[in-house]
């Protein structure tokens, strides 16, 4: 046994050295990238060494787009997780058609964002768009989903929201199979409520289910970009911006790759830190088992 | 499988001897009217060009604007892509990406085109675009609302100000627009800039020589204001594209739209004779008459596989017949001089471009893009925040300092 060692490398060798291609040269090539003014179309670039940053943060649209992504990070999590736990419980039942609704809820998780978006934009067009429609017949006034500054990211967090509780959903009831059923009996026996019952045994029970469902979304939510790419372009102004769409837009709309990559570091460390956070998480409980 | 196989050898070796190029053109006409047209033309080149494959590869125009660097950058670049004219073209003649096409013209350029055309398709000396057509931008309206209120065309400010005050009462919406994709408010500030402060003026403003606190420029703002104050442009005009914007007027609910011919291609048959435009009003009687008339065309980029197929293609789109082909059908202004305005509508444009004092492009082709996007982004967060507007040309003025050092 001993001498085979080496086999685990030899297959992952080749996987190894495509995601060095792919991955780990592309992430150095922009860090490298970020010390530079290149503009995406001149052969020549010149070091300028932290201007990027140093510009970065004095830049108002980069500060409403990291603002955002905070705003995104806990209203994405915040929604799509305790509604997915919500539904699942409501789910987990046994009742007539309970197939038939797990897969309609599963359905937005099959959509690409980029449908979604385009769906959403129906759903929110300001005039005859189906959630002004809807409001009308209780005569309240229609409102500016996308077209109001003020609520534009919540309206875009509602709609990636939708398909993300679905994903949360998926996760809670693989979790929810997990619960010993005699375990809940007993707490039932002991005369535990159902709310009790709740708190104090499924959801510890739940917890592996929760930290996945939680981490999931939040690097989801950093790394935003379609949504807002299909439904407003970060507009109006940028004030629905965030990381990924600002640095979208300036490196391939304003011709400033240097500055783009700049974005790109500051959002790759941000998004590092949780994801060491979550496997680490992983990894610790592959280790238990 | 074999057998499959070495049919396609074969094939591929014949066509190989025969001599077949290939030509791939990428272009942003993904608008149905302008695309189908196109298309045929490419049909019409084909024909005469048996030896020449060609293929198509269309791109939503938004798309297409960001899309292009990457191309022009590409060991791969297509052969032939559409563009501006102007500065958006300079900025990529400047770096190298394109290939100069002046040994296409036979007769030089003058031959075919207005010699006016020339500084928009040249860098340096050299030709790097073959314009194909242009169009000019005006005021778009309902005829038949007008007419149901009496209204008559406003040619000064004050008059325009009161055909708004009169459709709003009506219960229309005077002025329909699409902020999502920025563009639409750069013809605003492009008209209301020509008409406050001159086109001298503008000019130097996109070239970065004025800066964006200038007394005219805030004049130019309180112009603006007036109509965003009175309530006079669409609600929510921030989430709707241009074309969103335009079925406002189509429905009749809108009754005014500032945009170029374009709008024709999409407007529905039955409201297209409804449709007319007139010169955006007079705001200053001692500034004289100037319009924006974008220039719309082809041009190789440095990169390309097939420059030879290239070129043969753009002396085709150069000729008079398919200049004349793809203007008619779409009731724009050919670029090559010998082509008669299409139609009555087109006639009028012209006679109205050629009795103006002076031309540009549109603000995003005639100032640097990155200069383009803040400015237009600024134009917008200013339409609906119009109190922000000192900010708003501070920040400006901030960028201007920063891309034109």
């Amino acid at each position: 046994m001993k001498s085979q060692k080496w086999v685990p490398y030899a297959f992952l060798a080749l996987p190894l050295l495509m995601y060095s291609i792919w991955v780990i040269f592309p992430i150095i090539q922009t860090l490298y990238l970020s010390f530079t003014d290149w503009d995406g179309v001149s052969p020549e670039l010149s070091f300028i060494g932290w201007d990027n940053f140093k510009l970065l943060f004095q830049d108002p649209y980069f500060k409403i787009s990291l603002w955002n992504n905070i705003k995104w990070l806990i209203g994405f999590a915040g929604i799509s997780v305790p509604l997915g736990l919500l539904i699942a419980m409501l789910l987990d039942q046994k009742f007539k058609g309970s197939k038939v609704y797990k897969t309609l809820m599963y359905l937005p998780m099959t959509l690409s964002f980029v449908v979604i978006g385009q769906i959403w934009s129906w759903i929110l067009e300001p005039r005859c768009g189906a959630l002004n429609s809807f409001l009308g017949i209780f005569g309240l006034k229609s409102v500016g989903w996308l077209s109001d500054p003020n609520i534009v990211t919540y309206s875009l967090i509602m709609a990636a929201s939708w398909r993300q509780i679905s994903y949360a959903m998926v996760l809670y009831l693989a979790g929810l199979k997990q619960v010993p059923k005699e375990l809940v009996e007993a707490a039932w026996v002991d005369g535990a409520n159902g709310w009790k019952r709740f708190i104090h045994i499924i959801l510890p029970m739940l917890r592996p289910a929760t930290v996945v469902a939680v981490t999931v979304s939040v690097i989801d939510s950093l790394r935003a970009f379609d949504i807002v790419y299909v439904l407003t372009r970060g507009g109006p102004f940028y004030s629905s911006s965030v990381m990924a769409n600002y640095m979208y837009i300036m490196a391939f709309n304003n011709y400033r790759m240097g500055y783009g990559s700049a974005i790109a570091t500051v959002q790759f460390l941000i998004t590092l830190g949780f994801i060491v956070f979550y496997m680490r998480n992983v990894l610790k409980k592959e280790e238990a088992l | 499988m074999k057998k499959v196989l070495f049919v396609l050898l074969a094939i591929s070796i014949a066509v190989s001897l025969l001599g077949t190029q290939k030509l791939v053109i990428n272009s942003y006409m993904s608008d149905p009217a302008p695309k189908k047209v196109f298309a045929e033309l490419v049909e019409q080149f084909e024909a005469d060009h048996p030896d020449i494959e060609v293929t198509v590869n269309t791109f939503a125009h938004e798309d297409f604007k960001t899309l292009l660097r990457t191309w022009l950058n590409s060991s791969s670049a297509p052969d032939v892509v559409t563009w501006f004219a102007g500065e958006r073209m300079r900025y990529f003649a400047s770096k190298g990406l394109l290939e100069p096409i002046d040994d296409i013209f036979k007769g030089g350029f003058e031959a075919y085109f207005p010699g006016a055309f020339k500084s928009a398709c040249a860098y340096g000396d050299r030709i790097y675009f073959v314009p194909q057509s242009w169009y000019w931008w005006g005021v778009y309206y309902r005829k038949s609302i007008f007419e149901k209120l009496g209204l008559t065309i406003p040619i000064n400010w004050y008059q325009f100000l009161n055909t708004c005050e009169k459709l709003k009462e009506a219960g229309y919406i005077p002025i329909t627009i699409g902020t999502k994709y920025l563009w639409t408010a750069a013809g605003w500030f492009d008209y209301l800039n020509m008409r406050v402060n001159g086109l001298e003026y503008h000019l130097k403003l996109t070239n970065g020589e004025i800066e964006y606190t200038d007394k005219g420029i805030k004049k130019v703002f309180e112009y603006w204001q007036q109509l965003v104050d009175a309530g006079y442009f669409i609600n929510n005009h921030t989430s709707y594209s241009w074309q969103d914007a335009a079925n406002y007027l189509f429905t009749g609910d809108a009754a005014m739209y500032l945009m170029g011919q374009f709008i024709k291609d999409v407007a529905p048959e039955s409201v297209k004779d409804d449709l007319d435009f007139f010169r955006f009003p007079v705001i200053n009687g001692e500034i004289g008459l100037y319009e924006d008339t974008p220039i719309d065309g082809f041009m190789i980029p440095a990169k390309a596989q097939n420059k030879k197929a290239a070129k043969i293609f753009l002396e085709f789109i150069a000729s008079k017949e398919a200049q004349e082909y793809f203007a008619s059908n779409l009731g724009r202004l050919a670029a090559n001089k010998d082509v008669p305005a299409p139609d009555a509508h087109a006639q009028k444009g012209l006679e109205m471009i050629l009795a103006s004092n002076g031309v540009m492009q549109f603000y995003d082709r005639d100032t640097n893009p990155e200069m383009a996007t803040a400015g237009m982004n600024g134009f917008v967060e200013f339409m609906v925040y119009p109190e922000r507007i000192d900010l708003i040309l501070n920040n400006l003025e901030i960028e201007r300092q920063r891309i034109f050092k």
